[in-house]
């Protein structure tokens, strides 16, 4: 469905992409994980031509980007990560600018409206200014306006930031139930649950470089850690947990009254583990061992955390 | 409360271009008001009024009139034929014309009643009174003068038929010599009564509505269009703002096609605000819009499509809707000052009127003088017309090359 070869893209001085490969497959959910700032949004941009790279190239179905741009465009669904839609405008008008925008008209566009309306449980509210929706609901319509014209493949940039748990869970059974009827789509996402709970493959793309590919247990069968400490403490220690940080460099994972230690042989390094915290002064409340995570993974892989 | 305040600060110095704005913008109105009420160049030499001069006498004391008139210094005359003088006038390109009928000379000698008259532009009130002044003291000094020598000549010889001519020429001299002592009043009132000069107005005459009235309605209308249509083209750089110009860059539609839907729906607005202020002075103020409705329509069309392509202009060359704020309240407050659109034009000094062939004030507010108080037919308003339009297709082609070359950095 998508093929692109050696993308390069620079920003004056800053190298934002170096030699990104892609080769999506038709009906495929492709999850790119990285933190911000990894270089996500310029690859959306380039797939979508909204900026060129230096280097590379493009094919949809086989067709080059650049020489069938407008053929091209049509295939292509974008939802931003930012919310791209005219706020003093119904729900209604804003899908209706859309599509238009991509020659649908009259009553095929008013049927693919108050189709994906309905889908998007927005019907009730199509009439009413974008502006007095919530968050969630401005996210189901900047998911609406990228499907008027039914696009072959759909990129979606972050399209959970910034809303509640609830209007996420709703997000990703759209999301699913896009993915069911055999549409190809890109997410982007820093949240590993999201790439772990929706994607089949997964591209971890970090300083403008995808360092792996592939699904979720082929990352895990290729990372030579294979279990994850999980700790629980009560009493936050700066000095104890900085001894920690230094004794696990790029092993450890530090969360708010959580540490994460990602390990080869969970069961061997616990007792030295507990053993430091206990020299650390962290009271401890519980420990577990897990099967390894993206985001040990990405750890793993970069040193850092996805969150850095 | 300081730490705030500093924060402030340092916001407002981050914005270069708008920090240099909001001091140039007061320094460009200190000048261009001392410019207008005349506290720069006050040495400056005021620019003569042009006066356009008919002999239809062919005589030595018309040309001597000429050259009279000619050499005072805040008068500059063209000689030319009537025809030509009213087509000039009737345009607002010159103010009066002088016409000195067939018979003038032997009128000023036999002291009859002079056969000259004056048509003007009643547009044109403070340049007509500075006109009167200079043609008072110059023309009727001399005819007043020829007038008492004609009399004189007249009666002497009537009483001694037989003098010579060149005793006829000393008395003459004589005469001359003894004229500071003339205090005959009743004989003065009869020569100030030959001398008068007959005025009558070739534009203004037919009017319906007032020049105050056409002077408001145009210059408020085109400056305020401006601020609107500067507002209508900031709408590109909001979309841009709020994402929706990167949707819009991607659907298939091209960058231009993007700039120009921005301008059609520029010019709508435009369109419908002059439309409206029209109506509103036809229906409010007694402006007779139906004076020449198809000029007018064509008038609006053209005007808007000057000022709407301004508010593009400011869309593609500037990077925020702050720098649009910012730099179209300058040059639209410059333009409108320079234009004619706070101030009517004959206020200002020369410089200034020189100056004022730069800005879409000036040729939108010339055209709606043309319709509504010269009411010249749309033959004579087509020139202003394709200025405007001249200075539409200007702006709009460097707003589609700067659009295109900043496409980039509005992604």
């Amino acid at each position: 469905m998508l093929v692109a070869k050696n993308l390069s893209k620079s920003y004056k001085e800053v190298k934002a992409l170096t030699d990104v490969n892609l080769n999506i497959q038709k009906g495929e959910l492709y999850g790119m994980l990285g933190p911000n700032g990894a270089g996500k949004t310029t690859t959306i941009s380039i797939l979508s031509s909204l900026l060129k790279p230096d280097e590379g190239e493009i094919f949809y179905e086989e067709k080059s980007l650049y020489q069938n741009l407008t053929e091209c465009k049509r295939l292509i669904g974008v939802v931003p990560q930012e919310i791209a839609l005219y706020e003093d405008l119904t729900a209604s008008e804003n899908l209706n600018f859309w599509g238009t925008m991509y020659g649908i008209r009259g009553k095929q566009l008013q049927n693919k409206c108050d189709e994906l309306l309905e889908f998007l449980g927005l019907s009730d509210r199509k009439n009413h200014k974008v502006k007095t929706y919530s968050g969630g609901m401005k996210r189901r319509i900047n998911i609406a306006a990228a499907l008027l014209h039914d696009p072959k493949i759909v990129f979606m940039d972050e399209p959970t930031v910034g809303i509640d748990p609830q209007s996420r869970n709703l997000i990703f059974e759209v999301i699913e139930e896009l993915h069911s009827r055999g549409l190809t789509m890109i997410y982007t996402t820093h949240y590993m649950e999201e790439a772990e709970r929706l994607c089949d493959r997964i591209g971890i793309i970090d300083e403008g470089r995808i360092i792996a590919e592939g699904s979720l247990d082929e990352l895990k069968a290729n990372s030579s850690i294979k279990e994850e400490i999980h700790l629980k403490y009560s009493n936050p220690n700066k000095n104890g947990l900085d001894q920690l940080i230094d004794r696990y460099e790029g092993q450890l994972i530090v969360n708010e009254n959580h540490l994460v230690l990602s390990s080869s042989q969970a069961n061997a390094e616990l007792p030295e583990l507990i053993q430091r915290c206990s020299q650390s002064e962290l009271l401890l409340d519980k420990i577990d061992i897990r099967s390894l995570s993206l985001e040990s993974i990405f750890l793993e892989l970069t040193g850092k955390s996805l969150r850095d | 409360m300081f730490t705030i305040a500093l924060k402030d600060i340092k916001q407002y110095f981050k914005d270069k271009t708008a920090v240099f704005l909001s001091l140039l913008l007061p320094i460009a109105l200190i000048t261009i008001f001392a410019l207008m009420y005349g506290g720069i160049g006050e040495s400056e030499k005021s620019r003569p009024i042009n006066l356009l001069f008919s002999d239809q006498d062919k005589t030595d004391l018309s040309q001597e009139v000429f050259s009279t008139l000619d050499a005072e210094d805040g008068l500059k005359l063209e000689a030319t034929s009537y025809e030509e003088a009213e087509t000039l006038i009737k345009k607002g390109k010159r103010t009066a014309v002088l016409v000195l009928y067939k018979g003038f000379q032997d009128s000023v000698e036999a002291g009859k009643k002079i056969p000259m008259e004056l048509f003007y532009d009643e547009a044109k009130e403070i340049e007509m009174g500075l006109l009167q002044q200079a043609l008072w003291s110059n023309l009727f000094g001399i005819t007043m003068k020829k007038g008492i020598k004609g009399k004189v000549n007249t009666w002497i010889k009537d009483k001694n038929p037989d003098l010579s001519d060149s005793e006829l020429e000393d008395i003459q001299a004589q005469v001359a010599e003894q004229f500071d002592g003339f205090n005959n009043s009743e004989e003065q009132s009869e020569m100030e009564e030959n001398s008068e000069l007959p005025m009558t107005a070739l534009v203004g005459e037919k009017k319906n509505g007032n020049l105050g009235l056409v002077q408001a309605i145009a210059g408020i209308a085109i400056m305020m269009l401006l601020f609107s249509v500067s507002a209508s083209g900031a709408s590109l750089l909001k979309e841009k703002e709020d994402g929706t110009f990167r949707r819009l860059l991607i659907a298939p539609v091209s960058p231009s096609g993007i700039l120009y839907g921005k301008m059609l729906s520029t010019l709508f607005m435009a369109v419908l605000q002059l439309t409206v202020m029209f109506l509103y002075s036809w229906l409010a103020l007694g402006l007779d819009i139906f004076i020449n409705l198809p000029a007018l329509i064509l008038m609006i069309l053209c005007a808007a499509i000057a000022c709407s392509s301004f508010g593009i202009f400011m869309a593609s060359v500037c990077k925020s809707r702050k720098q649009v704020e910012s730099l179209s309240t300058l040059i639209i407050l410059v333009i409108s000052a320079i234009g004619g659109s706070m101030m009517p034009l004959f206020f200002m000094p020369a410089i200034m009127k020189k100056l004022a062939v730069i800005s879409v004030n000036y040729w939108a507010m010339e055209g709606f003088f043309d319709i509504f108080w010269r009411q010249l037919p749309l033959i004579d308003i087509l020139p202003k017309m394709i200025i405007l339009l001249g200075i539409g297709a200007v702006l709009t082609t460097i707003s589609v090359i700067s659009f295109r070359r900043n496409l980039l950095k509005m992604v």
